[in-house]
């Protein structure tokens, strides 16, 4: 596949945390990679990286963060002419590079609209910001016609009214529209959207999706969703990433990860899903144990004390990916008679820096 | 995870307790100002008192030795009258650590109680007591002090310290009352009070000690406040009567410009004294946050 | 909002009569007899009929209710009253307030704009130099009694400098009216501007620090738009609003900082007055230096209820 089909092709991610000089590793050799106009889903318990992933492709981490990787390369497909970033090589988090590709190539939807947005500022004057940052020449009266549109085009009613008004007349699913009107206005191609939906209530959860689904499938759009709602997942994804601890576990299409489902730890999450309908006396199930403190945690499957065909070897060493079938990978010595699917991977491990 | 089982709950939370302490001491012991200001304050009070105990003499002028710089004889020289200012510091440093020291407890207490009767009970009475600490707070603490000390005409050490704490309860009181008020509705308040437990023991046993980090802060450092308070006050002659020398007494002679511009070691020297205790007092209670604040672990 | 404002204001004149009734019954209440100022006592003892008639004529055997009452009108009519020794209060009060307004009022600027400045630098840059030396001197500015501050000035600048001048607001021979408050307010500012921007620095600092940790900074750096921008516009702003809050708190602490500042630079302004009025048990005079702080002090709370609605439009649209 060349970079035309591939918009965001990440390898060997690490992201380290310096707390209390301590170094905790908090993303371990994430990899994957996303084609162009489909959607990434990442699922896993709270507290697995996931949203850590995703900000450090952003260089949204403070200074207390340290990202290295092999390659983050964003390829940005302009009148069918690719360019490719090397976003872990861009020096400044918030220097011009980076502030360049935020906005018309990539973005990020927020979990939090209640947060997200600046409580001083009418959401009109918001949602144009980022407008008039990128378009130099642009008459503000230009940008408010954009916003209205956009505002319009995601089912915000009285747009005329509404776009003068502040963050706090809002309600939370309308507030997560304008969020997603800030993430939109510059017509970006990837759209990062780290649980969009968690804070809000059912019915709008379902409205934002199908907003969301719509500019993947319409305007082809690249979608990476950051979730725990496996229902979701199911909805919206074409290929999920399965992540533990900091680790990629289980990556593969949808049907490979729902109906091939090889990670222990990806079965136990599918099984502790609600289904309408439970059976009489049959109970949902949970994952035994919690998730252990990233600062304590040892050498070997991060998953070997919840996993129940935990052997010897799982606590030896870190577990490599094997390849299940093409696109298929799975990190589990259950599968040890599969080919590697990738090498070289950086071994690490707590370490205190004076 | 066997172990753990067989040992009852209580010795769980004894030994949970016990390396919460250890953890708490190492990180204390970790903060280098903070031990710095522990090993301050503890050395120059113990200076103080046993200074004080010892009986040094504060009083008996040199009239040989008016004004007199530094020397062997006088270690920080003499005052204007010829009184040895080494002895004056001490003596004076265990009259404004004893001002500072039971100011701070006492406000902290009188605010804590307050704030848990008017943050528990509500309704009226804790209208009345927020409407009087605001009345406090109104007015510059300095000044409530001095119009104080306006109404009592004498210049005693009890009157001192009967405003201070008349003046110092506000803010322990609104921190108290306002974490009352959001812990008095969670669950485990509505079991003891179920369960029949009385009034005073839930406020002072259950919910109390919840906020006693920022009360055990608020006094360390309040501590110093009011050295300093008694400091200024004593500085503009309102202070404690003359013939008791605290810090601030000492440096009213500094309010002549003649000594200001001769005898520098008349001021010198009791404002290190004042400037290098309050210093220390602050990192210790920073420190003290730092351990305890609950929210950091 | 106007409505707002409104109510706010009219709420400071009962909490003004409150205060003024409860100073005036607290001073009378504690046999402070106003006669043994105004008379020595062996005049005393000669003409006990004499005193009596002049006690009768100065109305201070009436019931305290009614002196207050009669305190308070001659107030509001602007006759504030005659110190014990005769000069009447109004005069006093008109000479010496501006000059501790004009000494408060540049305190209160030059800390807020060097106490937010350094403050916010401290927060963007964190653990930078900037940062180190502030904390430094956030530490020691509130480990140093103020009053020491000013002497130390008063001893580098004013005696062994010579810069400028150790005392007093006004000098006799001066040629240029405003040289001549610049060299005298110089010192003093400079001292309570040192203690206010160490507690203003420290919030400053930590409120931004909050602010910038916010999701809607993340929202704002996802937009693309430029650093300063994201600080100043969607930082600052937010901050402000806190910021400017403690600034007024801090106010009280100002006006008796600055008490005790007149008396170090023997400034002629209220608090020096006050001082000696409780030294000396005028009571008249200590009744009002006590009103006019509480009133400014009022005024105060009532400005930071201003701000807020004009900062945040939740209270300015709703409240």
């Amino acid at each position: 596949m060349d970079s035309k089909d591939i918009i965001l092709d990440v390898e060997n991610l690490n992201t380290t945390f310096i707390s209390d000089r301590k170094k905790i590793r908090i993303v371990k050799n994430v990899s994957f990679q996303l084609k162009r106009g489909s959607a990434l889903a990442v699922v896993g318990e709270s507290g697995c990286g996931k949203s850590v992933t995703m900000n450090s492709i952003m260089r949204f981490l403070g200074r207390n963060a340290i990202i290295e990787a092999d390659k983050i390369q964003y390829n940005a497909l302009r009148d069918g002419k690719v360019t490719e970033h090397r976003l872990e090589q861009i020096e400044k988090p918030h220097g011009p590079e980076m502030r360049a590709l935020r906005g018309p190539e990539m973005s990020m939807v927020f979990q939090d609209p209640m947060s997200s947005l600046n409580p001083v500022y009418k959401v009109g004057d918001q949602v144009a910001e980022g407008l008039l940052q990128h378009n130099k020449g642009m008459t503000k009266a230009q940008a408010r016609e954009k916003v209205l549109e956009m505002f319009r085009k995601l089912g915000i009613p009285d747009p005329e009214e509404r776009i003068d008004c502040y963050p706090h007349q809002f309600s939370g699913g309308m507030k997560q529209r304008v969020v997603i009107a800030i993430a939109m206005i510059c017509n970006p191609e990837l759209i990062i959207c780290d649980e969009p939906t968690t804070a809000l209530d059912v019915t709008i959860q379902a409205q934002i999706m199908e907003l969301l689904k719509e500019m993947q499938v319409k305007d082809g759009k690249s979608i990476i969703l950051i979730t725990h709602n496996m229902g979701l997942v199911a909805e919206m994804a074409d290929e999920v990433c399965v992540m533990y601890m900091g680790r990629v576990v289980e990556f593969g299409s949808l049907e490979d990860v729902f109906d091939r489902t090889s990670h222990p730890y990806t079965q136990a999450l599918l099984r502790s899903v609600p289904v309408l309908g439970l059976a009489d006396g049959q109970k949902l199930e949970t994952i035994p144990g919690a998730t252990p403190n990233p600062a304590d945690l040892k050498g070997g499957c991060e998953f070997a004390d919840r996993c129940p065909f935990c052997t010897d070897a799982c606590r030896e060493k870190d577990i490599p990916m094997f390849q299940l079938s093409p696109g298929h990978r799975v990190r589990c010595l259950k599968y040890q008679d599969y080919p590697v699917a990738e090498g070289g991977e950086v071994q690490g491990e707590v370490a205190e820096v004076q | 995870m066997s172990e753990a089982k067989t040992m009852s709950i209580k010795e769980q939370n004894k030994g949970a307790a016990t390396s919460l302490m250890k953890k708490n001491i190492r990180k204390f012991l970790r903060n280098k100002l903070a031990v710095f200001g522990l090993v301050v304050v503890a050395l120059m009070t113990i200076a103080c008192v046993v200074a004080f105990i010892g009986g040094i003499d504060f009083r008996t002028p040199d009239m040989a030795n008016m004004r007199a710089a530094p020397n062997s004889a006088h270690m920080f020289g003499t005052d204007t009258i010829g009184r040895d200012l080494l002895a004056r510091v001490l003596v004076g440093g265990c009259y404004s650590i004893f001002i500072g020291v039971f100011c701070a407890v006492a406000s902290n207490v009188l605010g804590a109680v307050l704030g848990a009767i008017a943050g528990y009970f509500g309704g009226k009475i804790d209208a009345l007591l927020v409407r009087l600490s605001e009345l406090f707070q109104a007015f510059p603490q300095l000044v409530l002090v001095m119009m104080l000390v306006a109404m009592l005409k004498t210049r005693g050490l009890g009157n001192l310290l009967l405003i201070f704490v008349i003046t110092g309860w506000m803010t322990t009181f609104r921190m108290v009352r306002n974490e009352f008020m959001s812990l008095k509705g969670e669950t485990y308040v509505k079991v003891c009070e179920a369960f029949g437990m009385s009034k005073s023991n839930v406020m002072f046993k259950q919910i109390l000690p919840n906020v006693m980090t920022p009360i055990i802060v608020s006094t360390t450092t309040n501590v110093a406040y009011f050295i300093l308070q008694e400091a200024s006050l004593s500085f503009i002659g309102l202070g404690v009567a003359d013939s008791t020398p605290t810090w601030g007494n000492i440096l009213n002679a500094a309010k002549n410009l003649q000594v200001v511009q001769n005898q520098w070691w008349i001021w010198v020297f009791p404002g290190l004294a004042i400037s290098l205790f309050v210093l220390a007092i602050n990192f210790l209670g920073d420190g003290l946050r730092d351990v305890l604040d609950a929210k950091q672990q | 909002m106007l409505k707002y404002i409104l109510k706010k204001l009219l709420m400071m004149i009962p909490m003004l009569l409150i205060i003024s009734f409860i100073v005036y019954m607290g001073l009378r209440s504690t046999g402070v007899d106003p006669i043994n100022f105004l008379v020595s006592p062996d005049v005393i003892a000669a003409n006990p009929d004499n005193i009596e008639a002049l006690r009768e004529s100065l109305g201070l055997n009436d019931p305290l209710i009614v002196q207050y009452g009669r305190w308070l009108g001659d107030l509001l009519r602007g006759n504030l009253g005659y110190s014990l020794d005769g000069t009447p209060i109004l005069q006093t009060v008109a000479t010496r307030l501006p000059y501790t307004l004009e000494l408060s009022a540049y305190a209160m600027l030059f800390s807020a704009v060097i106490g937010i400045g350094i403050g916010i630098i401290s927060a963007i840059r964190q653990n930078g130099i900037v940062d180190y030396i502030g904390r430094v001197l956030a530490v020691l500015g509130q480990a140093v009694p103020q009053f020491l501050v000013g002497i130390l000035l008063i001893w580098i600048f004013a005696i062994k400098l010579g810069w400028f001048p150790a005392a007093n607001r006004v000098s006799p021979d001066a040629t240029n009216a405003f040289v001549d408050a610049f060299m005298h307010l110089f010192l003093p500012v400079l001292t309570l501007t040192i203690g206010m921007v160490a507690v203003l620095m420290r919030y400053a600092r930590n409120t931004m620090l909050d602010v910038l940790n916010s999701d809607y900074i993340k929202t704002a750096r996802s937009k693309g738009i430029p650093e300063w921008k994201v600080y100043l516009k969607h930082g600052f702003r937010n901050a402000m609003k806190p910021v400017l809050v403690i600034l007024m708190f801090r106010i009280p602490a100002l006006i008796g900082g600055s008490v005790v500042i007149e008396t170090v630079f023997s400034y002629p302004g209220i608090g020096i007055t006050m001082t000696n009025a409780i030294t000396s048990g005028d009571y008249p005079v200590v009744l009002v230096t006590t009103l006019i702080i509480a009133a400014t002090m009022l005024i105060c709370s009532f400005m930071v209820d201003v701000f807020n609605a004009l900062l945040d439009p939740r209270v300015r649209l709703d409240g």
